[in-house]
């Protein structure tokens, strides 16, 4: 269609070469171009020109003003399809996809063939995932141009998104008829026929799907695929005796597969522990260097037969020196017997190395020749990290003091050491341990990381982000370069521990920051639309389509996400009073000398906050340097991504919607992460506090139905009747809604009271400590007179049955005095008698104690470093060998 | 220990990896870009709980000048520290490998190394083979050299017998010597759609 204003030949020649300067990112001759145009007194208000000018300037990072003459053009000329084209793609790199989509629409109105605008529109759909819409575009570009190979693909992927299995395979199967020369090695066809195969087992038909990798297995290149979908499919379709040669053969390829080795023995159809034990040991003999012929055999035999086989495997990881070993094992000691299994066998090893140097006394007795002197490290090792895991801190540390004392250089048993410290409760120690591992080998980025990890753990933020800074680019903080690198795991370790510090706006950025990540990622996906159809990668696409529907659901996202909800629900029970009221102190009735004091702190807070605010302003400066700097380097990819708010500690802790910044952190987690229960149970606690009955509910019904023993679900419930008592004493809710409640309360508690079902509850759970304490809460909660039964419930349980995580609860709960009200002396005496049950735990020790402590360290780290200082003159020519061989 | 080819729900995982163990780190959209262009030459492996504990993200170059046929380039190589002397970077190289020449067709495998990496170098040319090429002065941002390397595939080309073998193989180390910190590789970063 032509244009609706069309421009006289020399102007129509003048656009057409803006539409090129565009294209080839010539924006400046384009703005040239557009002004010439422009300036014949005919075309001042030329609408397409106005509205290319407007892209063009967009393509300069001129964001407000390619707006206005977007938007110009487009009023002066509303039924040009290049107007709204134009619009669309204004939207589209605004990232405002929505819009975007209803200018094509326009567009198309006007010009409905337009293959550039159907093909941007459909890649609009898929990202927003409207795949019906995507189906019917897919559809009208495929009749428009039925030659075209990307017209049928992507045909066919429209009807596989949307579950129609048999219409896409039906349009491959077409499209493969229509193929007349495939060359001798083509990945494209090949990636497509696994496609096509991927289809027919997507809608269960097995037989068919073999029978199509039968027939083209001689053209498909991912050999690895064929074999093992081929493989899957016979034991499927209940041909095992055919599987067995294909997972035969993919073991030789890789003899590290777990799943492999589990359809092979299917494939055998093998029941018995000791056939399988036996077939893992000719893999053993026929490839004897791969690990999970040797590993595996464990996680199958029992009783003796695991002695027997664990054995081997202790002693031949021993002897080698393989610091993984535990790591390998550790999955193992969830079953009782075996833990006790591999304790014993160890406890036995570093008996008779000590004694002989042998594994075992037979060894001994039968003169074999002694073990490597460095079994014995590797042993202590191996208990020390077993009973690490058993919590037994004091074993776990003689352990690892005899390894270290063996071998001080070694840096796994430091780093061990470090972590049994921290789960033992002293992150302090844990991380001068860690730090001590760090500078043995300076090169290694992952025990920097690990040294970075745990300071975070000790709150020790500005350290962390120091040892960071050691692999980070130069020339940019390591905070700036961690976040432009999506480094998730350092920016929630952070938000955690400024939540512990309760300094909420620095933790609220840093759940911001990964949160923004995923959104970034989700973004990501745009430009591989086009490509993935192109490369032909059609399985890896759908892939990506289905990681990304889901992608908040990854642990990192629900960290992160958890950790601003909590302190968001903090803000708002807390809020923290704006600068503005703290000026604001009943001045008048205060003493003299207090008056005094007050204005001479309120001067010296006041030089203080414009000393900070000046060195904000100079960060801002030097913010936007850095962003405009990394705007030039981006441009040549992206030149007009919109720009984010800046994250600012301040605003974000003194939000007047806490409720509904949480909800926005809350709502991914309820559609994606939703067989978590702590996803409910933090919702509880949202609506609770915006005093919703109904989403009250909703949380608890979903969470009962995950683990209705849970114990915080029980506090959930006693609140939510309290808040319906409440509520219904005040005013009436409408009827339905009352019906509704009326019914949840008759199935959450039959006829009894609050009182009595808690009264119950704290009965039936008396052994569990995180029930007892949920009871406590409901005993004060439902009548604050009982406070010190409540409190008496749970600071009489049985210490020795207390895991450490419990006790600290506990103690927090009653330190900060929010669940039981003000109740000082009980917290005092409940923090010695812990000090007594955890000696390490630095939460129940006295800071004085902790002053000392430290002091000492220093002391001795100093002298230490004066020894080695003097001993260095001397050994200087023999110390370069340490690291290599310790 | 498991090793597998990755999916594109292993790459986040595969990223965090990277983050942990190496200096030269890449945002998602680069893993996708290897993921989906290249599906069958990265590989991962896994701890009994299925977390990642090393990786190899590999990729194909065009031919160079004078060559007909591409080759294949491994972008990065990473094993936690807590899980090395198991051999797996060895073991995830010849995966790759091996798809590098099934799927592609690949000639020889190239990557760059630190100078200053003697565990890398000494796993790249002891038990993998690999000839240095080149060195290629102030490769990396921080302005160490690197040496260019390559490996030739013919030995995976098409002969079944001969995959167990390759896949199996493993130089016998001493006991106590530490192999393999993580293998770095530079910012080939610029890619282009």
């Amino acid at each position: 269609m032509p244009s609706s204003d069309p421009l006289a030949p020399k102007e129509g020649a003048l656009f057409r070469k803006i539409l090129k300067c565009y294209e080839m990112k010539q924006y400046k001759n384009g703005l040239k171009l557009a002004k010439q145009i422009l300036a014949n007194p005919k075309y001042t208000e030329h609408g397409e020109t106005l509205a290319m000018k407007g892209l063009t300037l967009n393509g300069l990072g001129r964001r407000e003003e390619a707006y206005k003459y977007v938007r110009l053009g487009l009023r002066n000329d509303l039924r040009s399809h290049v107007c709204w084209h134009v619009y669309g793609l204004l939207q589209r790199s605004d990232k405002k996809y929505d819009e975007a989509i209803k200018c094509y629409r326009n567009a198309l109105k006007w010009e409905k063939d337009n293959l550039q605008i159907l093909k941007d529109l459909s890649l609009l759909q898929i990202q927003m995932r409207d795949l019906e819409g995507y189906k019917e575009t897919r559809h009208h570009l495929f009749t428009l141009r039925p030659s075209q190979h990307a017209s049928w693909i992507g045909f066919a992927m429209s009807y596989h998104l949307l579950g129609d299995y048999e219409m896409a395979n039906n349009i491959l199967e077409t499209f493969s008829q229509s193929q007349t020369s495939i060359e001798a090695h083509d990945y494209r066809h090949s990636e497509l026929l696994l496609y096509q195969s991927q289809i027919l087992i997507e809608s269960s038909h097995l037989q068919q799907a073999l029978e199509h990798l039968k027939k083209y297995e001689s053209q498909i290149v991912d050999k690895l695929a064929v074999r093992e979908t081929m493989g899957d499919l016979y034991i499927k379709l209940q041909q095992p005796e055919k599987a067995v040669p294909i997972f035969d053969a993919l073991i030789r390829r890789n003899p590290e597969n777990v799943l492999y080795y589990e359809q092979y023995l299917i494939a055998r159809q093998v029941s018995e522990a000791s056939e399988k034990v036996a077939l893992f040991r000719e893999f053993q003999a026929k490839y004897p260097r791969a690990l999970c012929p040797r590993r595996l055999p464990l996680n199958i035999a029992t009783g003796d037969a695991f002695r027997e086989v664990t054995d081997e495997y202790l002693r031949r990881g021993l002897r080698k020196g393989i610091p993984p070993l535990f790591v390998n094992v550790r999955a193992l000691h969830q079953q009782v017997d075996k833990a006790k299994t591999i304790e014993a066998l160890a406890l036995q090893y570093f008996e008779n190395l000590t004694r002989s140097g042998h594994f075992s006394r037979e060894d001994a007795d039968a003169g074999a020749p002694v073990e490597p002197a460095s079994a014995l490290v590797w042993t202590a090792l191996f208990l020390a990290q077993h009973y690490d895991y058993m919590r037994d801190t004091d074993r776990a540390l003689e352990c690892i003091n005899v390894a270290i004392d063996h071998t001080p250089t070694l840096i796994e048993l430091l780093i061990t050491k470090g972590r049994i410290f921290k789960h033992a409760g002293d992150a302090v120690e844990a991380y001068i341990w860690l730090d001590e591992a760090q500078s043995m080998d300076t090169a290694d980025r992952y025990i920097n990381s690990k040294c970075a990890k745990y300071m975070l753990r000790a709150n020790m933020i500005q350290e962390a982000e120091e040892i960071c800074a050691k692999f980070t680019r130069e020339g940019v903080s390591a905070m700036d370069n961690l976040n432009e690198m999506q480094c998730m795991w350092f920016q929630t370790e952070c938000a955690l521990a400024y939540q512990r510090m309760g300094r909420w706006g620095e933790a609220l950025k840093k759940c911001h920051e990964v949160d923004r990540h995923f959104a970034e990622i989700i973004e990501d996906q745009f430009d591989f639309h086009t490509y993935c159809m192109r490369k032909m990668t059609l399985r890896a696409y759908v892939g990506l389509l289905r990681l990304e529907d889901v992608l908040r659901r990854h642990p990192f996202y629900f960290k992160a996400a958890k950790c601003a909800i909590e302190v968001y629900i903090r803000l708002y029970d807390k809020p923290l009073k704006s600068e503005a009221t703290i000026e604001e102190i009943d001045i008048e009735n205060l003493p003299p000398s207090e008056l005094k004091k007050l204005r001479s702190k309120q001067r010296k807070a006041k030089k203080k906050a414009e000393l900070e605010s000046a060195q904000a302003a100079q960060a801002q400066v030097k913010r936007e340097q850095h962003q405009k700097s990394k705007q030039q380097a981006t441009q040549e990819t992206d030149p007009d991504a919109p720009q984010l708010d800046e994250l600012v500690p301040e605003k974000l802790e003194r939000t007047d919607e806490p409720l509904e910044k949480a909800i926005e952190f809350l709502k991914p987690l309820q559609q994606l992460a939703k067989d978590r229960i702590e996803t409910h149970l933090l919702a509880f606690e949202v609506y609770y506090r915006k005093n919703k009955p109904l989403l009250m509910l909703q949380s608890i019904r979903r969470a009962r139905a995950i683990n209705s023993a849970h114990p915080e679900l029980h506090s959930c419930i006693v609140r939510f009747m309290k808040a319906l008592k409440a509520d219904s004493d005040q005013r009436r809710c409408n009827a339905h809604v009352q019906q509704v409640l009326d019914k949840a309360n008759q199935e959450l508690i039959g006829t009894k009271t609050p009182q009595q079902l808690n009264d119950e509850f704290i009965a039936k759970n008396n052994a569990s400590i995180l029930h007892l304490y949920e009871g406590a809460r409901g005993l004060y909660e439902l009548d604050a007179s009982k406070k010190d039964a409540a409190i008496n419930l749970i600071t009489s349980f049985d210490l020795s049955k207390l895991r450490l995580e419990e006790a600290i609860k506990i103690y927090m709960a009653l330190r900060d005095g929010d669940v039981f009200g003000e109740c000082e002396a009980k917290a005092a005496a409940y923090k010695q008698a812990c000090h007594n049950r955890f000696q390490y735990a630095r939460i129940f020790r006295n800071v004085e104690e902790l002053e000392a402590q430290l002091q000492e360290k220093v002391a001795a780290k100093l002298r230490a470093e004066q020894e080695q200082q003097l001993n260095h003159l001397d050994v200087s020519e023999s110390a370069g060998m340490a690291d290599a061989a310790f | 220990m498991n090793i597998r080819c990755a999916k594109p729900e292993d790459l986040m995982t595969m990223q965090h990896c990277n983050l942990l163990c190496l200096p030269e780190n890449y945002q998602m959209k680069y893993y996708f870009y290897h993921g989906l262009t290249w599906p069958q030459l990265s590989y991962v492996a896994e701890d009994d709980k299925g977390g990642i504990v090393g990786y190899v993200l590999a990729k194909m170059e065009e031919p160079e000048p004078g060559e007909e046929s591409k080759h294949g380039h491994i972008t990065s190589l990473a094993v936690k520290r807590s899980y090395r002397r198991l051999g797996l970077a060895q073991k995830l190289m010849n995966q790759a490998s091996q798809a590098m020449v099934e799927c592609f067709n690949a000639q020889y495998v190239s990557l760059h190394v630190r100078k200053s990496n003697r565990a890398a170098l000494n796993l790249y040319t002891n038990s993998l083979k690999f000839k240095i090429i080149e060195v290629e002065p102030k490769y990396y941002a921080d302005g160490e050299d690197a040496y260019a390397m390559r490996r030739d595939l013919s030995e995976f080309a098409n002969d079944d017998k001969s995959k167990g073998k390759v896949a199996d193989q493993e130089v016998e180390r001493k006991p106590l010597c530490f192999g393999i910190p993580g293998i770095p590789h530079a910012h080939d970063g610029h890619f282009c759609w």
